[in-house]
């Protein structure tokens, strides 16, 4: 809490913190009405995935033997599974699984690329040929069938599907900070520093990398949704975290392993939920594209 | 432009090289030992040292790793795709056999995607911020983040509770039976088309209205050409170019997405089999499939390299 004191007039007042945090949300709502909301439901996700073990009506993992395969009523308002587990609770606790790796894989992913892409950019050289070249050969897989690949040789677990996500995140981050670093390399300041003799350290570090965070925040917020796709798809094809710990994707695929014609409520529930998250963290990082860099608006 | 064909031609086969190589990293070199990937840590400590040892012999495991290398891509260029693990069966026959489903699959969603994304684009970039421009861009930000595979799964279900319909299982030949063909093939083919129209639709639009606003279709306006003809003959064509290269980028989202959605709806295609061999953990038919499908990807981008090229000349005299 912060105490709000009578201002003195005469003395500059330097602007809380806070209060500059709360006048960018101020502004984001104003400016971006649509993208605000969807960041609010976002946030709920989240809130509710680390609130999940408090929220959830009953034990996700346990089996209720007098209610199995019931459709949606009021005690089971997502009805059950085949062994009488709930589906809502599941579906709560699928969120952690699903934001876990998403998160997860974004930053490491996404970091380890945009360091690449600085040191690329900024040395240039022979460095930079072979690494475009070995970004390319990254980049000759779909996502999906690389993320399966290496999901596959190291064993399922939530820590190989974020290196198997991570892996596919990288050479975006690369392609992207290179490109920046390439035409701040050439500024004057930069240049200024470097005739103060500035080590490439601090030069990388302190000049040019805190010029990357803009392009950096948006590709991490854009690439959320995909990660979230893409760690459902592992889990619907039985490499990602392994059941019987619930992740929308493999609650997706235990349905369709239970029988011919699965109940509709063990298709729909997983689905939307992954769809709605997805949903929210594409249009909020829209949002966040737009505020940070209007020259991007509308571009995919 | 043959200096441009032969350049990209080369890039495109130093790719492949490099893919190879990355693809027997990860597939082979990663899981540390492939004995343990194939059987599982449980089945692993049941073989015996001598059985392990055979095994190891005759999977040709024994041997220093660039020697495996170089007798996998030997293999390979032979047109020997080895066996699968499991049900011996000939992973050559298998891709022949359920590659052209596949094939179809996206070939079909490629002109879905065109179909559907481009008289779209076209509605939104000549009223932009109009009610109808409003109502495609939620719709495409909505299809953007819908996974396929879930969609699928509600396609079949749906079919299944309304009409008490369902495709049939069996695999059926586009020549011989083209009804169960085009059977197996909608689902998938209309699920992926969707994803992809989104993705095309945008870059179509946001293409459309900076071609608008150049000066040749001024001009065109200007000397009183009808604003259809415009549109049609003088906006498009150059509209096209980067929706052309957005299409051969989204080949990955349809190859790779043919995985989960085939699995979704039971095709019987390649999807199918790489979704088999991985809940298998059958690492020689996967290694195969994903050096497989990363080859088909460069060479599509190959493809879309040249097609632009031949048109647009901008590129061709570079």
């Amino acid at each position: 809490m912060t105490v709000i004191h009578p201002a003195d007039p005469l003395l500059p007042v330097a602007p809380s913190r806070l209060r500059t945090v709360l006048a960018a949300f101020r502004r984001f709502f104003r400016r971006a009405p649509l993208s605000a909301f969807w960041g609010c439901v976002a946030a709920a996700i989240v809130v509710m995935s680390v609130a999940a073990p408090v929220i959830v009506p009953y034990p996700p993992l346990k089996s209720d033997f007098r209610a199995m395969q019931k459709p949606p009523d009021e005690k089971h308002w997502f009805g059950t599974d085949q062994i009488g587990r709930d589906t809502l609770s599941r579906v709560i606790v699928g969120s952690q699984a699903s934001l876990t790796v998403a998160f997860g894989a974004v930053l490491f992913g996404t970091t380890l690329g945009a360091l690449w892409g600085l040191a690329c950019g900024y040395f240039g050289g022979r460095f930079d040929m072979f690494s475009q070249r070995l970004i390319e050969f990254l980049q000759s897989f779909p996502d999906l069938i690389l993320a399966m690949a290496i999901a596959m040789a190291l064993g399922g677990g939530l820590g190989t599907v974020i290196v198997a996500i991570a892996v596919t995140r990288i050479p975006f981050g690369g392609r992207v900070i290179r490109s920046v670093v390439l035409s701040l390399k050439e500024m004057q300041y930069v240049e200024a520093a470097r005739g103060l003799g500035a080590s490439h350290k601090r030069l990388m570090f302190r000049h040019i990398l805190p010029q990357c965070v803009a392009p950096y925040l948006i590709l991490a917020t854009t690439h959320l949704g995909v990660a979230i796709v893409i760690e459902a798809s592992l889990g619907f094809l039985g490499v990602g975290i392994p059941p019987p710990n619930p992740t929308w994707g493999n609650m997706l695929s235990d349905a369709l392993n239970s029988g011919l014609v699965p109940p509709w409520w063990l298709v729909f529930f997983p689905g939307a939920a992954i769809t709605l998250t997805v949903l929210a963290f594409n249009l909020l990082g829209d949002g966040i594209r737009d505020m940070l860099d209007p020259r991007l608006r509308g571009s995919v | 432009m043959y200096s441009y064909i032969a350049r990209r031609l080369a890039f495109g086969a130093l790719t492949i090289v490099g893919v190879s190589i990355m693809v027997f990293v990860v597939m082979r070199i990663l899981p540390g030992d492939p004995l343990v990937a194939i059987f599982g840590p449980e089945g692993m400590s049941k073989l015996t040292e001598e059985q392990r040892a055979n095994f190891m012999k005759d999977l040709g495991l024994s041997d220093p790793l660039w020697v495996q290398y170089f007798n996998w891509v030997k293999d390979i260029l032979a047109g020997n795709f080895g066996r699968s693990f499991f049900r011996s069966e000939n992973v050559a026959d298998m891709i022949l056999r359920r590659g052209p489903l596949t094939a179809e699959i996206a070939l079909l969603s490629v002109m879905i995607s065109w179909i559907v994304g481009i008289p779209v684009a076209i509605v939104s970039a000549l009223r932009p911020n109009s009610w109808a421009d409003s109502i495609v861009r939620f719709v495409s930000i909505l299809f953007l983040a819908v996974p396929g595979f879930w969609i699928g799964m509600l396609i079949v279900l749906g079919l299944l509770f309304w009409f008490g319909y369902r495709a049939p299982m069996a695999g059926a030949a586009l020549f011989v039976d083209p009804i169960a063909n085009l059977q197996l093939v909608i689902g998938p083919a209309v699920v992926l088309g969707l994803g992809q129209a989104a993705y095309i639709a945008r870059m179509a639009r946001s293409s459309l209205l900076e071609v608008i606003r150049e000066d040749y279709v001024r001009t065109a306006r200007a000397k009183g050409l009808n604003g259809r003809l415009v549109i049609s003959l003088h906006a498009l064509p150059n509209a096209m170019l980067p929706v052309i290269t957005l299409s051969g980028v989204l080949m990955g989202l349809v190859l790779a997405g043919s995985i989960p959605v085939e699995r979704a709806f039971g095709t019987p295609g390649l999807g199918y089999a790489m979704f088999t061999a991985v809940s298998e953990r059958d690492v020689f038919v996967m290694q195969n499939l994903v050096f497989l499908y990363a080859v088909v990807f460069v060479m599509l981008n190959i493809l879309v390299d040249l097609a632009i090229a031949l048109l647009d000349p901008r590129i061709r005299y570079q």
